[in-house]
């Protein structure tokens, strides 16, 4: 079927699917302004009965702001987004999950998404504390 | 990301405009930008359903040549879908199936790997990505094993890499030779 007559050259075809992508980008930005403010107003859980709700709810917002913001190819939002996901997903179950850790990631993706593009040393600072974090709280990978 | 991959090259011609197309995912969003990145490449997505159990009754009976699939979404997930595609329906077990996945949880990747789906695509991904994936699924000629649980395209892609020219020159040939037995068929009859 793809080598059938007609069609159109991977350069066109490129070319129309990031001109379509482009055409979306207000909207995405506004979900990922949405997604960030879901995440600072997650509550913090009052006991480990609450807490495995209280953290899907911190990991469907950070996974919408990677869904939002990878077409535009944001990678500083996406990265940390990505980080509290691991950090959400390796966490024991039995265990209380230290609630800070949701905090400074709501934090910090604010910060990226307001930091001016070019301000590409704070960028890294905020991206390299978040790092800290994660180095801290997961276990090394086998 | 934003070059074309190493399978694509920006002057080669493509044609998906037949191919029957479903994506799935629960995001509205992420719905429509799926789709408008298949229109970029000349795919009119045929079916969009925002939760597996939307997808199911399509499937069950209506035949697609792709599937783009979301993997996180309440609910039936995407691998499970995945998984009941190969191994519930008789119009779709074979179809071509591209996941895409905002973050792959550690207690998923096995499930990433054994539900049957041609690739995962973990995001950021770009346009240039999806479409080289898109092209590698359309020329893959991974044959289908059954092996314990697993029913999908065969997993052991790391010797050969992925769908190559050379690859694709090899099913064009087999086109050929079948066309040239039916043809010698086909003259015997009519002696």
């Amino acid at each position: 079927m793809i080598d059938s007559p007609g069609g159109v050259s991977v350069g066109v075809a490129l070319a129309q699917a990031r001109a379509n992508i482009e055409s979306k980008r207000a909207e995405a930005m506004a979900i990922v302004d949405v997604q960030i403010a879901a995440l600072e107003s997650v509550v913090p859980p009052l006991s480990l009965d609450d807490q495995g709700f209280r953290l899907t709810e911190a990991y469907r917002a950070a996974n919408a702001v990677i869904d939002a913001a990878s077409p535009f190819e944001l990678l500083d939002l996406c990265g940390a987004a990505s980080g509290l996901c691991d950090l959400i997903d390796g966490a024991p179950a039995d265990e209380t999950f230290d609630w800070r850790i949701v905090t400074v990631h709501a934090r910090s993706l604010r910060l990226l998404q307001t930091l001016p593009v070019e301000e590409t040393e704070a960028r890294s600072t905020v991206l390299d504390s978040l790092k800290m974090v994660a180095d801290r709280k997961l276990p090394p990978r086998a | 990301m934003g070059g074309v991959g190493e399978s694509l090259r920006e002057s080669a011609v493509i044609n998906l405009t037949a191919a029957t197309t479903m994506v799935v995912d629960d995001s509205a969003f992420g719905l429509d930008l799926t789709c408008q990145a298949l229109r970029g490449f000349g795919i009119r997505t045929s079916y969009t359903c925002q939760s597996a159990a939307e997808a199911m009754e399509i499937l069950a009976d209506q035949p697609i040549d792709l599937l783009v699939v979301d993997c996180e979404m309440p609910s039936v997930d995407g691998y499970e879908l995945v998984r009941w595609l190969r191994r519930s329906t008789k119009a779709n077990a074979m179809a071509p199936v591209i996941m895409t996945a905002a973050h792959i949880r550690r207690s998923k990747i096995a499930e990433a790997r054994d539900c049957g789906a041609n690739f995962v695509v973990t995001k950021p991904f770009s346009a240039a990505t999806l479409l080289e994936r898109i092209v590698w699924v359309a020329r893959d000629v991974r044959p289908f094993l059954e092996v314990g649980d697993y029913f999908g395209p065969d997993r052991r892609i790391r010797d050969e890499g992925p769908p190559s020219e050379e690859r694709r020159a090899t099913v064009i040939r087999k086109a050929a030779f079948d066309a040239e037995q039916a043809a010698q068929t086909a003259a015997k009859d009519n002696v």
